[in-house]
């Protein structure tokens, strides 16, 4: 198993009982994400909603010798901002040093936790300096794509599809999901074939990507936060900025080419034909026209990329989509329009996490995959409940947007 | 598409242009050039079509040529007494003429309407035919573009004429597809700031991806004539740059947005791959200065838009549209199987920057396997397929080698600025370009090179150019009139016509470029002198000199500026541009009186020489004509050398003089294979060449004293000897047109070309009674002249005269004499027949260069029949 946690020698009883309360983080630029392992009978903070236990039915079957363990896997962020929060956190859960109150941790203790994102660089000293914790950095594509494909195997309601307001879960074979396209839209946006566990490559991309609308919206009107920006599009209307097939072709359909008049012909070519200022244009307009531009762009070359490697399904996931529904909305409506309906765009309810998730796996010794992987007969074989320390609402169309976990249960390592 | 290609082929040969059902000529049959009356052709309008779009109309229309009269006698004789020319060949009627290209802001549609009205081509632009023609209500033009919608009533009320309005992706795909089949070196690559014409094969041109970026950008896949599909496109486009950057930046104009991004750092708004990694990303393969997301630099700053430069937004922003651009044309390239990638729309308009980044971006995305390419004529592409929308106007069936594009003065474009004055006469352009050509185009000194790649770069680095100096439409490539000579045919003669160059000097090479430049720009002066005085020194003609160098300086400036405003350039075209610059200004025979004087003093000798020349054995004698011919070439008068050399001493003595510095080897001296397909060795004697075609040079010593003689040789073994003249006067070359007179004087003090020349028809006025007593003597093999179609000091072999194409046929040798035609050109051509090349260098650097030698070495260089 893991070398080094082998030569902690004697305090390995107590560090195994701590592995149990793994830790992973990914700290992007904008959001820190954790990851954690709660027993279900250790405290949780403030939990309230306890479900029952899974069984972990999978201990038979299994080739391992250690005992499993039933609990939560936890998912909590915090603005990168408040670094200083998360650090709190950590500490308050004594998560670094495995969940134990062990007060008399000796000051020469190092800890290492999985660490990605940007972040992690960054952030190291700072974790170093305040409680000891080493940040074992993990490449952020390899944690991507690895929170996927666990999330994707293991997690029954994990992808959906999303038009028109409704959502939509989609049941995935495992045995059927290679290959299948990931993109990663953060501040660029990354695309990944993804054949497997650790096969994959980045294929394509584009840098138009939530910087650039971040980036431009933050320019053009007088927004002060990305989530400030998309309440904006939100209300807006692009055809004021926006020149629409039908502002062309004097309203009429271009139905030669399958164009209808409300096909966007040109993002902002509307703000060339006249003699208007920026101010004269309102920022809820400006936000919407650039959130589908780029939106429908990232569809297109998504669909595009898809259909030169042959993949069946696009999952789209990263800082971008935060589960905004019209940013959801837009690109299900571009994917669907280039494919003319042969394709979906698909979303993944741990969207967010992925990296994080992907960092917590980095070194299976939990053998949660494994295990989980076991219990297909009892599906479903997680559920997702709201920790107790949620401190966001859920929006109105019920998505989750705040800290969860799930059920589960490991392997003592 | 094979049916396709053959049947333009088949057409092409006895094209119905024009409906000449039930034509019949009207008036007197025995005028000159009766009226013919076409009473099927109904659409006199189809010389005009519009492409109005919300920022340019483009204008393009076809005017008939003006009949070229020249040397109809000769023609006739030549039709009549052999018949070669004749045959099933159609004549060709009012076939012939040009399309013009014209541009103006849609803002300014008045001057549009002026010009339109003042060439009256609302009318046909027939005006010798149509002097009440604006009664006609029912006049109807194509027209394309959103425009054609917006403007009709203003057309309809100014004008009187209704627009059928086309539609603009039908417009597009006829005129791509047009230009792309009729148009040598239409296409180029533009990476790193340096242009690379291309040429397509025609018959291996689609399927191909069209991407038309306007406001948005389309995708069309064309497989055909009116066979294609829109198959994507992006709403990412041109609106999108110039709406984006009107609202972040103060500009007030798509051009000033553009001429920004040129001095723009895109690293301030764009988060690079750098940015976020510290370093490169190498384990996907992105390098440091990678754009990881456009603006996204502008997320990690508490900065206002004020404390952003503009020029870094527009550069920004013109990247991410590009490069999004290039990926998704890439992208659907790759899915529907397409080989080529040609970019066009407004938002290119000739910006050396634009196409730069979306070179980059497909050559990124493909990894290299892939590559943009952009069309000299975009922008037209629409009036274009509205004009060949109309059903006869014969444009379809015409082929690459009909066309000769030209750039007078006045053509839409001059430096790459719009204008569309109508300029009706003369008189007009020169005060036109006395208004409008900056002073201080000339250039009398090399002026130092700009590096190219001013605006290089194509990928993630920075722009080099330092903006000022660039103007955003410098790049802009000219675009001259079309000219629809129908007469014109491949060279039968040749190989490969399709791996064909006639260019030996390529003027890409930017050192050789500067010098040619240079070279033609101090032989200005003298030239300008020459041509006035050919005009007896009159004010008109002065006038007309002085309008004539600055016109040819700013050809030469426009060069300096940009290698490839006028496409593919090489020495041919540079000398040929000369000429045409000339008889631009009326200037129609420069070096006319030089010629007779030359000619005179050199035909007064000739009978001294023929006598010396018949004291020779059969083999001294062959070899004193090609050193004749290599020394009387010596008379130049395009040669800086040579003409300084006149002043020292006369024709006769300089030829002499010349021929005593003859001692073989020559540079290039292939003569004893020649002199054995000639006279064979030993016991052997060869069959004599059935026909041969001389292309002949100077007028004077070198047409008299070189190559009269050596056809005169020719003639004596029994092989038919065709004299293949210029069409017009190049500089002191010798001209079809005066050829019959020259070989009739020379006829003179000989009787074997005497008889020659009766047979070939050349001397009929001279002895109208010799024809008769001719019978009773033994039949000479005949002389003849042909006109080469050219009036340029080299030839293009890819197009010269039909009558020069109906000699070839039966031709097994043809001679290619002079600097221009053997050396400038065609050195390495490779001909069917036998082909000896011979030429004197008169020009250092060229000697070095071609045959490793210096000035005044001569080049015989004998190639068999490949």
């Amino acid at each position: 198993m893991d070398p080094r946690r082998a030569e902690t020698g004697k305090n390995s009883d107590q560090i195994q009982s701590g592995h149990v309360y793994h830790l992973a983080l990914d700290i992007g630029g904008s959001l820190a994400k954790l990851v954690y392992f709660t027993k279900n009978d250790e405290h949780i903070v403030g939990s309230e909603k306890k479900k029952s236990p899974m069984k972990a039915s999978g201990i038979s079957n299994s080739s391992r010798n250690s005992p499993v363990l039933n609990g939560r896997l936890n998912f909590k962020k915090f603005e990168t901002s408040k670094i200083n929060d998360c650090l709190e956190f950590i500490n308050s859960m004594k998560l670094h040093l495995g969940g134990c109150q062990q007060p008399e941790s000796p000051g020469s203790q190092t800890i290492t936790i999985k660490a990605t994102g940007g972040g992690a660089y960054k952030y190291a000293d700072l974790f170093k300096e305040k409680f000891r914790i080493s940040l074992d950095k993990e490449d952020e594509m390899d944690c991507l794509v690895a929170g996927a494909n666990f999330l994707l195997e293991t997690i029954h309601q994990e992808a959906f599809t999303y038009m028109g307001n409704q959502k939509q879960f989609v049941w995935i074979d495992k045995n059927d999901l290679y290959p299948y396209l990931l993109v990663n839209i953060g501040s660029g946006v990354g695309m990944i074939k993804v054949e497997g566990d650790g096969k994959f490559e980045r294929v394509s991309g584009t840098s138009i990507g939530g910087g650039t609308f971040w980036g431009l919206g933050k320019l053009l009107t007088k927004c002060k936060s990305f989530d400030e920006l998309l309440d904006l599009s939100y209300r807006g209307n692009n055809r004021a900025v926006d020149m629409l097939v039908g502002d062309i072709y004097g309203g009429m359909d271009y139905s030669k080419i399958g164009l209808s008049s409300t096909t966007i012909a040109s993002s902002f070519g509307r703000a060339i034909s006249e003699n208007k200022e920026r101010d004269d244009y309102k920022p809820e307009d400006i936000a919407r026209s650039l959130l589908r531009m780029i939106s429908n762009n990232i569809g297109q070359i998504s669909y595009l990329t898809a259909l030169r490697f042959g993949l069946k399904r696009i999952f789209f996931g990263g800082f971008f989509i935060r589960r905004h529904p019209f940013t959801m909305d837009t690109l299900s409506v571009a994917v669907n329009f280039w494919s003319k309906g042969e394709a979906k765009a698909m979303f993944l309810q741990h969207e967010g996490f992925l990296g994080a998730v992907g960092a917590f796996m980095s070194s299976d010794k939990h053998g949660l995959k494994e295990l989980l992987a076991n219990q297909k007969v009892e599906r479903p074989p997680s559920k997702l409940s709201f920790s107790l320390d949620q401190t966001q609402v859920p929006q109105q169309d019920g998505e989750l947007n705040g800290d969860e976990s799930i059920e589960c249960s490991v392997y003592g390592a | 598409m094979a049916t396709k290609g053959s049947n333009s082929i088949h057409r092409s040969s006895s094209r119905p242009l024009l409906d000449l059902s039930k034509a019949e000529i009207q008036g007197n049959v025995e005028e000159k050039y009766p009226t013919i009356l076409l009473p099927n052709q109904s659409d006199d309008l189809s010389h005009l079509a519009l492409d109005i779009g919300g920022s340019l109309i483009k204008l393009v229309y076809f005017s008939r040529h003006e009949g070229q009269s020249t040397n109809d006698k000769r023609m006739k004789i030549l039709k009549d007494k052999l018949g070669i020319l004749n045959g099933n060949r159609r004549s060709y009627p009012i076939l012939g003429g040009r399309l013009h290209f014209v541009k103006f802001e849609t803002n300014k549609i008045n001057e549009c309407l002026e010009f339109i009205y003042s060439k009256k081509l609302h009318c046909g632009g027939w005006e010798s035919h149509h002097s009440d023609s604006t009664n006609d209500q029912n006049a109807v033009i194509k027209a394309t573009g959103g425009g054609a919608y917006k403007f009709a009533d203003l057309f309809k009320e100014r004008l009187g004429i209704s627009l059928d309005k086309e539609d603009e992706m039908d417009c597009l795909v006829a005129g791509a597809n047009f230009l792309l089949k009729a148009i040598r070196h239409e296409a180029y690559t533009h990476m790193e700031g340096q242009k690379e014409f291309i040429q397509i094969d025609p018959n291996d041109l689609f399927p191909y991806l069209l991407v038309n970026i306007g406001s948005g950008v389309s995708m069309i896949k064309v497989d055909g004539d009116g066979k294609f599909e829109r198959v994507s496109g992006t709403n990412v486009g041109g609106g999108t740059y110039w709406g984006l950057g009107r609202l972040l930046t103060n500009c007030s104009s798509f051009d000033e947005l553009l001429e920004l991004s040129q001095k723009g750092d895109n690293r301030t708004t764009d988060m690079l791959v750098g940015d976020i990694y510290g370093t490169d990303y190498p384990k996907i393969g992105l390098s440091a200065s990678t754009i990881a997301s456009s603006f996204g630099k502008a997320t990690l700053e508490n900065k206002e838009l004020e404390e952003y430069r503009p020029e870094d937004i527009s550069l920004s922003l013109l990247r991410m549209i590009s490069y999004n651009i290039g990926q998704i044309s890439y992208l659907n390239a790759l899915r529907f199987g397409l080989k080529r990638i040609f970019f066009g729309g407004f938002f290119i308009r000739g910006h050396a920057y634009t196409m730069d980044a979306i070179s980059f971006a497909v050559h990124f995305w493909s990894k290299g396997t892939a590559q943009a390419m952009f069309l000299r004529h975009e922008g037209f592409l629409g009036a274009l397929g509205a004009f060949m929308s109309y059903e006869k106007h014969g444009l379809d069936d015409l082929m690459v080698h009909q066309f000769v594009e030209r750039f007078p003065m006045g053509a839409p474009y001059t430096g790459g600025k719009i204008h569309g004055p109508p300029l009706r006469n003369l008189n007009e352009k020169i005060s036109w370009m006395e208004k409008f050509l900056q002073k201080g185009t000339e250039i009398t000194a090399p002026v130092p090179m700009t590096p190219p790649g001013t605006t290089g770069l194509g990928g993630f680095e920075v722009p080099l150019s330092k903006g000022s100096t660039l103007r955003s439409d410098a790049s802009a490539l000219n675009v001259g009139v079309l000219h629809l000579i129908p007469t014109l045919e491949v060279f039968p003669l040749l190989v490969d016509p399709k791996m064909y160059e006639p260019n030996t000097v390529d003027l890409s090479d930017h050192s050789e470029l500067e010098y040619w430049l240079t070279i033609l720009s101090e032989h200005l002066p003298d030239l300008v002198d020459k041509a006035v005085a050919s005009e007896g020194g009159t004010d008109d003609s002065k006038r007309r000199g002085d309008a004539f160098a600055r016109a040819f300086s700013a050809h030469l400036a426009r060069l300096m500026e940009e290698p490839a405003a006028y496409g593919k350039l090489g020495l041919a075209n540079l000398l040929e541009m000369r000429e045409e610059c000339l008889r631009e200004f009326q200037f129609v025979d420069a070096y006319r009186s030089i010629k007779q004087r030359e000619n005179e003093a050199s035909l007064a000798v000739l009978h001294d020489l023929l006598m010396e020349l018949d004291s020779l054995d059969e083999e001294t004698r062959l070899l004193t004509l090609i050193e004749g011919v290599l020394a009387a070439n010596i008379f130049d008068w395009g040669s800086r050398a040579c003409v300084d050399l006149y002043h020292k001493g006369t024709i006769i003595e300089i030829y002499r003089m010349s021929r005593n510095k003859m001692q073989r080897p020559w540079r290039v001296d292939d003569f004893d294979a020649f002199k054995e397909r000639m006279l064979g060795s030993g016991d052997k004697k060869p069959l004599p060449h059935r026909r041969a075609l001389l292309f002949v040079d100077n007028s004077g010593a070198d047409i008299v004293l070189g190559m009269l003689p050596l056809a005169r040789e020719l003639l004596r073994r029994g092989t038919e000897v065709v004299l293949v003249g210029n069409s017009l006067p190049a500089l002191n070359d010798v001209t079809a047109m005066e050829l019959p007179d020259i070989v009739a004087e020379a006829a003179k003090h000989c009787d074997i070309l005497r008889r020659a020349a009766e047979s070939g028809g050349l001397l009929v006025d001279a002895m109208t009674n010799t024809l008769d007593g001719s019978k009773e003597k033994l039949p000479s093999v005949p002389l003849m002249v042909v006109e080469n179609g050219c009036g340029s000091p080299c030839i293009d072999f890819r197009q010269v005269s039909s009558e020069l194409a109906a000699a070839a046929k039966d031709a097994d040798l043809i001679i290619l004499e002079g600097m221009g035609r053997s050396l400038h050109t065609n050195l390495y051509a490779q001909f069917k027949c036998d082909a000896l090349k011979l030429a004197m260098v008169k020009n250092q650097r060229l000697a070095e260069k071609l045959v490793q030698g210096n000035i005044y070495d001569c080049v015989c260089k004998y190639e068999p029949a490949y």
